[in-house]
């Protein structure tokens, strides 16, 4: 599903965010991205939605180079995956019903259909009776709860999650990831998930791809994120 | 709409700019074509009057007026007896019978009356006649089409200058609100962005906003002048005298109307363009 192939990031300052870096994403696979702060997981997430471009290598969503799309096709990649944010990344303005509308007005779906797809969406994460609330009035849990139906809206086929407990406390974070375990489970979503939980990677028992210093240094099955 | 009432007053700023550089630019149109009505009606008249001596016979007239006539810068010749001049000054000053009084056709010179077919060739034939030994003076109201026609360009030029000046104020005005709304909801725009949308669909509200400042700013120009014009008809139609000007076809107004918006609505899009392509920055 997603492949990177010698992929080098190199910013202009100079840092080397990723340096040769090789993995293979399956779909429907769980995997968690964790190490340092600077070690690259957040690059390795803008790579795939190409928010930032490789300064050498492949990447490979589905087999496509996704380099290779051309600029005014790069929004037909973005629509096959989910985002989620630490910063949650909401408009203060719009409700909770309209912030998760908002991919779907993109995709210009029907109003009847927006209202009935928003409205499972919700459900889905459990805040069907917080839609006419306003991001400022929900708890951080609620918060990144309506962040992942937003991502989950237009069904994607990829959940980007970067560092989605950053600012949520131990019992939300955990909330938090069972129901993106669920998305996971249920949709068959291929999530990829960069972290620096120990705690909540460790509980879950996934692939565990650990990133030091822009390499790939483990990449375990049911694997562990050691912290010393 | 919610876009603008986030931000009226700098809504109500890009929408008044356009409204006062096209009512200064409907008003310089107007002038113009005030100017051209006037230069026609003047050019219409007989512009170049040729008095004989008393000497002279009918046959040195239609001489003189043949000799003009060959010119072919004329439109028309035409000749005015003794008596017929002595009937247009009775005609004249009916209401004033002393002036009447003792006056004869032979107080009064025979004339051709000449028109031409552009305002510049008054000089020409004011020469010929000159050069006629049997003309006694003529009289030319050069001076008068020669100040209309300096005037009319000098409205001409100094419309243009200033309303392009008028032009690119507003435009600078489009591009710096609509820079504003860009940066304004830069989050939003980052999260479409993220969710697939296309850079279209981004840019296009920013589109029809600066349309809308234009359209707005060009009606209420137009029915400003629309208003105006016809309030003042009166003292304008008084001022100009014999020159009939009104009543101005409704038309005109719809014409006017439509040409502003299509302009205003043009700047407004292109100002909005150049704002996208310099603040929008998505990949």
């Amino acid at each position: 599903m997603i492949e990177f192939v010698s992929v080098t990031k190199k910013y202009p300052s100079g840092a080397m965010a990723l340096d040769e870096v090789n993995l293979k994403i399956e779909a429907g696979e769980f995997v968690f991205v964790v190490g340092p702060s600077g070690a690259g997981k957040s690059t390795l997430l803008k790579l795939i939605t190409r928010e930032i471009l490789p300064t050498s290598g492949q990447i490979l969503f589905n087999g496509e180079d996704i380099l290779k799309i051309p600029k005014n096709k790069v929004h037909v990649l973005r629509r096959r995956i989910g985002t989620v944010f630490q910063d949650f990344k909401l408009l203060l303005t719009k409700t909770v019903f309209e912030n998760v509308a908002v991919p779907l007005e993109v995709l210009g779906v029907k109003e009847s259909e927006v209202e009935k797809e928003v409205s499972a969406v919700l459900d889905k994460v459990g805040l069907l009776e917080k839609a006419d609330s306003f991001p400022l009035q929900l708890s951080g849990g609620e918060v990144q709860r309506t962040s992942i139906a937003r991502a989950i809206i237009s069904k994607p086929q990829v959940l980007l999650a970067d560092e989605p407990t950053g600012d949520l406390d131990p019992k939300n974070s955990l909330e938090v990831i069972k129901l993106i375990e669920k998305i996971n489970h249920e949709d068959k979503t291929t999530v990829f998930m960069a972290t620096h939980n120990a705690q909540i990677v460790n509980h879950f028992k996934k692939r565990v791809i650990t990133l030091q210093k822009g390499k790939i240094v483990k990449d375990e099955k049911e694997g562990r994120y050691e912290t010393t | 709409m919610r876009l603008i009432r986030r931000s009226p007053y700098q809504a109500l700023a890009a929408a008044l700019a356009m409204s006062l550089t096209f009512f200064i630019s409907s008003i310089f149109i107007l002038l113009i074509i005030g100017g051209q009505i006037v230069l026609n009606y003047i050019e219409q008249r007989p512009q170049v009057i040729a008095f004989f001596k008393d000497n002279a016979t009918e046959s040195q007239i239609s001489e003189l007026s043949s000799k003009v006539q060959a010119t072919g810068l004329t439109t028309g010749v035409k000749y005015v007896s003794k008596e017929e001049a002595l009937a247009i000054y009775r005609e004249r000053n009916k209401n004033d019978p002393l002036l009447l009084e003792s006056v004869t056709a032979d107080f009064l010179p025979a004339s051709i009356d000449i028109s031409v077919k552009k305002a510049s060739d008054i000089q020409n034939i004011t020469n010929i006649v000159q050069g006629d030994p049997q003309v006694e003076r003529v009289i030319t109201p050069q001076n008068l089409v020669e100040q209309l026609v300096k005037w009319t360009n000098t409205i001409r030029i100094g419309g243009i200058a200033f309303v392009s000046t008028l032009l690119a104020v507003s435009f600078l005005i489009i591009i710096m609100v609509i820079g504003m709304r860009i940066a304004l909801r830069r989050d939003e725009i980052a999260i479409m962005n993220l969710v697939g949308a296309t850079k279209w669909y981004i840019s296009r509200p920013f589109f029809i906003e600066g349309a809308l400042y234009g359209v707005v700013g060009a009606s209420i120009a137009t029915f400003l002048v629309y208003s105006l014009l016809l309030f003042y008809s009166p003292n304008i139609q008084n001022f100009l005298g014999p020159i009939q000007v009104f009543p101005i076809s409704p038309l005109f107004f719809v014409y006017l109307w439509l040409a502003e918006i299509i302009a205003a609505a043009t700047i407004g899009i292109v100002g909005a363009a150049i704002a996208l392509f310099r603040y929008l920055r998505i990949e």
